[in-house]
């Protein structure tokens, strides 16, 4: 290096260093500047936390620091979502402190600051307010997003409105009385749009649609209908063998797709084999559709259901595992006896027309793999995605990344019609999934859920015991007749509360049960559950329609023998194993 | 052309209708067209979207009903072609009858447990059939009380 090279690097370094020192000296003097009164190194600090009386935080309360003697404006501070605040008195601190807190759907809230927490104050140390509870106000949008609430779970029980009709109807019921009613009366205001999304949990949305699309690549493999045939060959003709292979493959699939998926494509074939072999389709396809919906929930991914709450709960992949499949495997056995019990008349083929030769033939021809390097490249990266769910929660990786990972990847592999694709998510569930959020957000926000919470809180009081049994059968039977994904939604506050408050209930034992009761429960009737509706929509389409009636005489049983299994399952997990 | 429509779904409650229309198509000489309509109407209120891959797979299931009416049809001496349809029933129904200038389509009549549910129910069934003979002047043979 040249001695003007030496010159020059050492001329840009004093620049440099000048430009350091006046900004540093500057800075200070703006500090110095701001306290002119000399408290350059105190700090006025009060902070705390507010909670409702479920113990939860309340975010976004305005809290105000008042002038005792002036009425005047101190401090002004926001809750964060874990209900704490912080503020800081940039004048004099007076003698008398008055806290004030107000947030919509509460009773606004007054607390004076005590001499020594004033004295501490005057020291320049900061103060910690003791914990402040708020107390719920029952205002007219409590009955508004009530009634919203309970509307759409009946327009969608009775099938009125699509579900996704109905959700948007009652998002824009609960935002619009926010808006548009607020200025008429304060009472009415639910909460603002930018509250409202706070409600979403997108990562619930973007796993469902990464799950979306990896499923559109495997459904269109030919992989259902291959597995059915084999399943119809490796029976060699013993029909109870038959359901027994049906089953499982229909309850394995589920642990990874959507119950609806795996019914949608289970069906039409398990019609097939039925007819070929001359026996009553309903007997394959029914115990086919009450497997979906108990093993589906073996995994995070394997119900809805699970997915709102492991997202909602921070429960793993492997959580699930581990905590529900054993009882699942119990509830299943169960199933399978039940069923075979159950249907052993219309399985038998001495009966029937006989197995059909031609139609058998049709079966083996049409048995086929349609797209083998498709099916080979997802199950490539099914099994990576696997390996990030199960292994990915070391390094916090949401499961929705590893859905968005996936199936990413697997477009970019094998690069299908990206329009077709696009066309396979099923945009109208996420936008239901959303607009239920808000919905559920709304009854939350005016306080029902903490009343609801509350009620069952002092049915069960401490005891873990009482509280998983009512979690589990209370979701069971209501899953019956409501529809359990906004049942789920909205219990996941509730089962929040009861686990923070009962002793034990920290080994999230009560969210196994709701995973446990709303997806199990769906065996009860025909429109428990999404795939049970499709399910009998196919068979109808075959000539062998199932009624209201005929799914409830098969289904009730079901219920009642796999939720009982699961019961005993769950009992032994969290109350005689150690967690 | 001319024959004979036998529109099906499936199951026991289709076999009279099935046995009608092949003794029908015996009888006059005629072809016989067994038709299976897929129809998703039944998803309206859970997918709307994702309706690809189920198309496929009812068509899939509905040539196998036909199939198997087809056989039938072979098992008496009838040969039977097979067609099958998306959309709406009756507009289908209506549709085939007039390329084939039918000359007989064979019906079950509904028993339903839930009489706005089907496209086919009593009261519809009888517009139904008079649509059919004035659009495509078909006449409908209606088998009571056995196709769902």
């Amino acid at each position: 290096m040249s001695g003007r090279a030496y010159a020059t690097l050492a001329a840009v370094l004093l620049v440099l260093l000048a430009g350091l020192i006046i900004s540093f000296t500057h800075g200070t003097a703006l500090a110095q500047e701001s306290q002119p009164d000399g408290r350059s190194e105190m700090v006025f600090l009060v902070t705390g936390t507010i909670v409702d009386r479920q113990n939860l935080p309340v975010k976004n309360a305005l809290v105000t620091l008042i002038d005792g003697a002036t009425n005047e404006t101190l401090a002004e501070g926001i809750t964060q979502p874990d209900g704490r605040y912080a503020m800081n008195l940039d004048r004099p601190v007076p003698d008398q402190i008055i806290m004030h807190i107000e947030r919509p759907h509460f009773h606004e809230t007054d607390i004076e600051l005590g001499k020594e927490a004033i004295q501490t104050l005057h020291l320049g140390q900061p103060v910690g307010v003791p914990e402040v509870v708020l107390a719920r106000k029952v205002t007219p949008a409590f009955w508004i997003a009530t009634l919203v609430f309970v509307g759409v779970l009946v327009l969608i029980a009775t099938g009125t409105l699509h579900n996704t009709l109905a959700a948007l109807l009652g998002m824009a019921v609960v935002l619009g009385v926010s808006y548009l009613g607020e200025p008429i009366n304060n009472g009415l205001f639910i909460f603002y749009f930018q509250g409202a999304l706070a409600y979403v949990d997108w990562n619930v949305i973007f796993l469902i649609m990464g799950m979306m699309m990896v499923i559109a690549v495997v459904e269109r493999t030919g992989i259902f209908q291959w597995m059915a045939f084999m399943a119809y060959r490796t029976s060699g003709g013993r029909t109870w063998l038959l359901v027994i292979i049906l089953m499982l493959i229909t309850g394995i699939a589920s642990a990874f797709l959507d119950n609806v998926t795996t019914m949608l494509l289970m069906t039409p074939i398990s019609v097939q084999i039925a007819l070929a072999l001359g026996i009553m389709p309903l007997a394959l396809i029914i115990p086919e559709v009450f497997a979906s919906n108990v093993v589906g929930i073996s995994t995070l991914i394997g119900t809805p259901t699970n997915i709102l709450i492991g997202s909602y709960a921070h429960i793993t992949f492997t959580d699930f595992l581990i905590n529900l499949t054993p009882g699942v495997l119990m509830a299943l056995l169960g199933l399978i006896i039940y069923s075979l019990l159950v249907y052993r008349e219309d399985l038998s083929t001495d009966g029937g027309h006989g197995t059909s030769d031609v139609l058998l033939d049709k079966l083996a021809e049409r048995a086929q793999i349609t797209e083998p390097e498709h099916l080979r490249k997802a199950a490539w990266v099914g099994a990576g995605m696997l390996f990030l769910f199960v292994f990915g929660e070391h390094i916090h990786l949401i499961p929705a990344v590893t859905a968005i990972i996936g199936a990413t990847a697997l477009l970019i592999w094998i690069r299908p019609n990206i329009d077709e694709m696009i066309e396979a998510v099923d945009w109208t569930t996420l936008v239901f999934f959303i607009a239920l959020f808000i919905i559920v957000g709304a009854v939350q926000e005016v306080g029902l859920i903490s009343f609801i919470a509350e009620l069952i809180g002092q049915a069960v009081g401490d005891n873990l015991l009482l509280a998983m049994l009512a979690v589990i059968w209370l979701s069971a039977l209501l899953s019956t007749v409501i529809a359990n994904i906004p049942f789920t939604a909205a219990m996941l506050p509730v089962v929040a509360f009861l686990t923070a408050t009962i002793p034990g209930a920290s080994n999230k034992a009560l969210f196994f049960c709701l995973s446990v009761g709303s997806a199990m429960g769906g065996n009860g009737s025909l429109i428990g559950a999404s795939a049970n509706m499709v399910t009998a929509g196919i068979a109808d389409r075959a000539g062998f329609p199932i009624t209201y009636a005929y799914f409830f005489r098969k289904g009730f049983p079901a219920l009642l023998i796999t939720v009982g299994l699961a019961t005993i399952w769950l009992l032994i997990r969290f109350l005689l194993l150690p967690s | 052309m001319s024959g004979v429509v036998c529109a099906i779904r499936g199951g026991p409650h289709s076999q009279p209708t099935i046995d009608k229309a092949i003794s029908l198509a015996g009888e006059t000489g005629l072809p016989l067209y067994f038709l299976y309509i897929v129809n998703l109407d039944f998803l309206a209120h859970t997918l709307s979207t994702r309706t690809h891959t189920i198309n496929q797979e009812m068509e899939q299931m509905g040539e196998f009903i036909l199939l198997a009416a087809q056989r039938r049809a072979a098992d008496q001496g009838i040969t039977a072609e097979t067609v099958v349809r998306h959309g709406n029933v009756g507009e289908e129904i209506v549709k085939l009858c007039q390329e084939l200038s039918a000359d007989y389509l064979v019906l079950g009549r509904p028993q339903l447990d839930d009489e706005e549910a089907n496209v086919f129910t009593n009261a519809r069934l009888r517009l139904f059939v008079e649509l059919v003979k004035a659009e495509s002047g078909t006449d409908v043979i209606l088998l009571e009380g056995y196709e769902r």
